[in-house]
């Protein structure tokens, strides 16, 4: 199922975090809105965001366009999850 | 057990796990890197399949793993001539992971079986996503048009890879001949014939492993060997 709830896509996007990086699952549950992404976090390296991005469209099953890609949608994990709400709730 | 293969481009080396005789599964990794980060997996599994009494061939692609060939130098037919060399011209199952599929799925075999088979489009784009990126770190401006003009290999997520080889990717689809069986995780809500909790490790930067979807998938592998076989 895809998800098509607010609550629902911040549980994916927090999923995807850990399953791309690597995290524990309490560091994923820690996350919050404000919490820094890109350029904080040393797994998210290039690889990594390709990783995210493509696993968000699978699971959110929305398309990500290159030029939507840019350092703000992934500055945060609130600013991520914006992100992804706007395309999947659209 | 390490052994090796021959084929038209050469010999490489290939695991084999599990009985002399009976069934035999020949596993195609996933491609580029993500073949590195899941290869103790495929291990586990593969020795997992063993315990079943099936037995098992892995081999290293020209270009791939450990292979002493340079990817720039594999051209888009060498992946499935070797998969097909090394399953001893179609006599196995044929299984893949993710990219692998896109491989597996080209050769005639008994029977096929895929754990989240990726498209050929999906992976090159992961890959130029990788390249995008980095370019937006180091002030790079990789253009995916370039795929589509003739020039040497373009360096994409730490391979060279000729731009011959991403077009016919690109163009591949992860299909086969029945009898073919798909297996996905849960968190993926592509179509599948069982979907099976775990997290996918060939996006983890660090190699890791997980023995309980080892064994749990190696399980579904054996017992679909033998619903083919009878």
């Amino acid at each position: 199922m895809v998800p098509e709830q607010k609550p629902e896509i911040d549980t994916t996007v927090r999923a995807v975090l850990r399953d791309v990086l690597g995290l524990s699952a309490e560091r994923a549950a820690a996350f919050d809105a404000t919490t820094p992404l890109f350029g904080a976090l040393p797994e998210l390296d290039s690889m990594a965001v390709a990783g995210v991005l493509t696993e968000l469209e699978d699971r959110l099953g929305i398309l990500i366009e290159d030029d939507e890609v840019d350092g703000e949608m992934l500055e945060t994990f609130g600013a991520l999850t914006t992100f992804a709400s706007n395309k999947a709730l659209m | 057990m390490i052994g090796h293969y021959d084929w038209a481009g050469g010999r490489e080396a290939m695991l084999r796990f599990g009985p002399a005789g009976g069934p035999v599964v020949v596993l195609a990794l996933p491609l580029f890197e993500e073949a590195n980060r899941t290869r103790a997996f495929a291990v586990a599994m593969l020795r997992a399949l063993a315990g079943h009494g099936i037995a098992a061939l892995l081999p290293d692609l020209p270009g791939t793993v450990e292979s002493e060939t340079a990817l720039e130098d594999v051209t888009p037919t060498d992946w499935t001539e070797a998969l097909f060399a090394a399953s001893g011209d179609g006599r196995c199952h044929a299984a893949g992971i993710r990219g692998g599929c896109l491989i597996a799925g080209n050769i005639p075999a008994r029977s096929h079986w895929f754990l989240s088979p990726a498209s050929g489009e999906a992976i090159v784009r992961d890959l130029v996503r990788a390249r995008q990126a980095a370019d937006r770190e180091t002030g790079g401006a990789f253009d995916p048009v370039d795929i589509d003009r003739d020039g040497p290999p373009i360096e994409l997520a730490g391979n060279r890879v000729p731009r011959a080889l991403l077009r016919a990717l690109r163009a591949t689809e992860p299909d086969a001949a029945p009898p073919c069986r798909v297996v996905r995780l849960d968190s993926d809500p592509a179509p599948a014939d069982r979907h099976v909790s775990g997290a996918p490790l060939w996006r983890r930067a660090e190699p890791d492993t997980d023995r309980a979807l080892a064994a749990l998938l190696a399980a579904d592998l054996a017992d679909w060997v033998r619903r083919c076989e009878n």
